[in-house]
């Protein structure tokens, strides 16, 4: 390569860096601009121009989470996601594990099927959720809720557990059926261990599923039950003079994704693409 | 080797009998409603046969929701993939800082989509939300981003851009990754231009992650509901109403569960027919295009 080609390729990758940060600072506008409000009294939350100097207060984190509703709503979330997880994952891995050990041949079908499942609009599965819960006088109750998370969840656990199933050699499978091991003993002694780390991602992405759903969470869940998403979605909506309340209770609920997120940085391809936080 | 196969169809019971349970009976009872008259408020329900088909499909309300789903559908997906692409192209070439770049470019992503939507919501606010302050800052008199029928839907396209561009960058990222650089390499040896790379070596590479990307977020478009249900609930008037927040607004709010029924029954078909066309089309453009 000419020392010519070289300096241009550099000066591209310079150009392409700066592009990127600045991309990325508009992008990330309304994500800066909801902290900064949360952190604002009124007095600074409606000025034109919108202002960044201005005195810092935490007032409103502090008031939305214990003057509020939001602790409680906040033990909703945590008991319906935690719900979801302990259901979803058990069930979904030995599933999973068991697709990866059966011929391709007949695990192919099984997968495209649990694809296709992601096909389904929500709308069609939360109406009869809902019909069936008003018969059943389960409404607002945190079982029916937890099921319908279920439904959404456990193709999507099947399919990311299946990928790391897979990379699990199944000469140990083998080896410690020559041992005598049962199948069930295979997978609880050998496997299983091996398997943890898989575990534990699929189970945070099922935990950020839940955790995120809205739909299912609006239709199904009423005063007793009611999840953070639905909450400030009516909270946050429409009353725009307790603008930086809102703002303190959103930014509040992104935090520990944002901590998961870093967490679950290494695998986020791998459980996106079998579609987590977005059901 | 047989034996023991033989028993692994237990370790499948859990999942499947749940999946019975909570997904197909459901489904069935969803299908099976759509053949009724059903108000749930009085809790009356006469079977009808096709006659909730025939009504939506005779109505005008559901051909303006179907359009302009496929508007928004159309225009955010084309937004995200392009400029998805370009930042994944960006971040291929950029290797060393690319990390700090995605984990800060995926965050609109993972954020709850109830809570991006307020994000962009409390942006797009007339007169106090960031862009109207500045404008009026400059003595621009903004438009009325939520508020009128076409800026709502260019709203809504931006604000699913917004929140799903990270999702078509990280996959076509993670594709390029996986790229066999002696064909790039190879390429450049032959002096062939960036462009040139792109066209003839990167893109036919990337097919697959391309047509995987592109079907995913067409189905996401079509029953996502909770950015357009926080920014403009459908509205003003059914300017944003797609065809989810229409099936909402039948069943939970009209209460009419057999025809709301048969309209997700009527998006299940649509997006089926949608995704064979689009795989089958961007398949062969792959296969009779490049020679």
């Amino acid at each position: 390569m000419s020392a010519q080609m070289r300096v241009g390729q550099q000066r591209t990758t310079w150009l392409i860096f700066i592009g990127l940060c600045l991309f990325t600072f508009i992008n990330l506008t309304p994500l800066i601009w909801a902290v900064l409000t949360s952190l604002k009294d009124p007095r600074d939350a409606f000025t034109i121009p919108p202002t960044i100097i201005f005195e810092p207060t935490l007032k409103y984190h502090i008031q939305v989470w214990t003057e509020n509703d939001f602790v409680f709503y906040l033990m909703n979330s945590l008991i319906i996601s935690a719900g979801t997880v302990f259901i979803s994952v058990p069930a979904g891995s030995l599933a999973a594990y068991a697709l990866s050990r059966i011929p391709r041949r007949s695990a192919g079908p099984i997968l495209s099927a649990l694809f296709t499942i992601r096909m389904f609009p929500h709308m069609l599965l939360a109406i009869p959720f809902f019909v069936m819960g008003t018969f059943l006088n389960m409404i607002d109750t945190y079982p029916l809720l937890i099921l319908a998370l279920v439904a959404i969840n456990q193709p999507f656990t099947i399919w990311l557990m299946h990928g790391f199933f897979l990379e699990i050699p199944r000469d140990l499978d083998e080896a410690a059926a020559i041992d005598g091991c049962s199948n069930w003993q295979a997978f609880r002694i050998v496997i299983l261990p091996l398997a943890r780390p898989g575990m534990t991602v699929a189970a945070l992405f099922s935990l950020l599923l839940s955790y995120n759903e809205f739909l299912f969470a609006l239709v199904l869940t009423g005063t007793d039950t009611k999840t953070l998403p639905v909450a400030i979605a009516s909270f946050g909506g429409e009353d725009i003079s307790s603008w930086s309340l809102s703002a303190a209770g959103a930014v509040g609920i992104m935090l520990p994704i944002v901590l998961v997120m870093l967490i679950l940085q290494r695998h986020l391809v791998r459980g996106l693409t079998a579609g987590a936080v977005k059901g | 080797m047989v034996r023991w196969q033989h028993g692994l169809w237990l370790f499948f019971l859990p999942s499947f009998g749940l999946l019975a349970v909570v997904l197909l009976w459901p489904l069935g009872y969803a299908v099976y409603l759509s053949f009724f008259d059903y108000y749930l408020g009085s809790g009356e329900r006469t079977f009808v046969g096709l006659a909730n088909y025939i009504d939506l499909l005779t109505e005008a309300r559901l051909w303006n929701s179907m359009w302009t789903t496929i508007i928004i559908a159309f225009g955010s997906v084309a937004l995200e993939f392009l400029v998805g692409f370009a930042l994944a192209l960006a971040l291929y070439r950029l290797n060393g800082s690319a990390k700090v770049f995605s984990v800060l470019l995926f965050l609109p992503h993972i954020v709850t989509p109830v809570v991006a939507a307020l994000f962009l919501k409390w942006m797009l606010a007339s007169n106090w939300g960031f862009i109207d302050a500045t404008l009026l800052t400059f003595n621009i008199e903004p438009a009325d981003w939520l508020g009128s029928p076409v800026w709502a839907k260019v709203s809504v396209i931006l604000a699913d851009a917004w929140v799903f561009t990270p999702l078509v960058m990280m996959v076509l990222y993670a594709a390029l990754q996986g790229l066999d650089t002696s064909l790039l390499e190879a390429a450049q040896i032959d002096g062939a231009s960036s462009w040139n790379t792109l066209r003839h070596v990167i893109i036919p590479a990337l097919i697959p992650a391309i047509i995987f990307v592109i079907s995913i977020r067409l189905m996401d478009v079509f029953r996502f509901f909770d950015l357009i249900y926080v920014l403009t609930g459908g509205g003003p008037g059914t300017a944003t109403e797609t065809i989810t927040m229409y099936t909402y607004q039948l069943g939970f709010r009209m209460l009419e569960v057999g025809k709301a029924s048969a309209l997700g029954v009527i998006t299940l078909i649509v997006v089926a027919i949608l995704l064979l066309t689009i795989n089958r089309g961007l398949n062969k453009a792959y296969r009779g295009g490049d020679r």
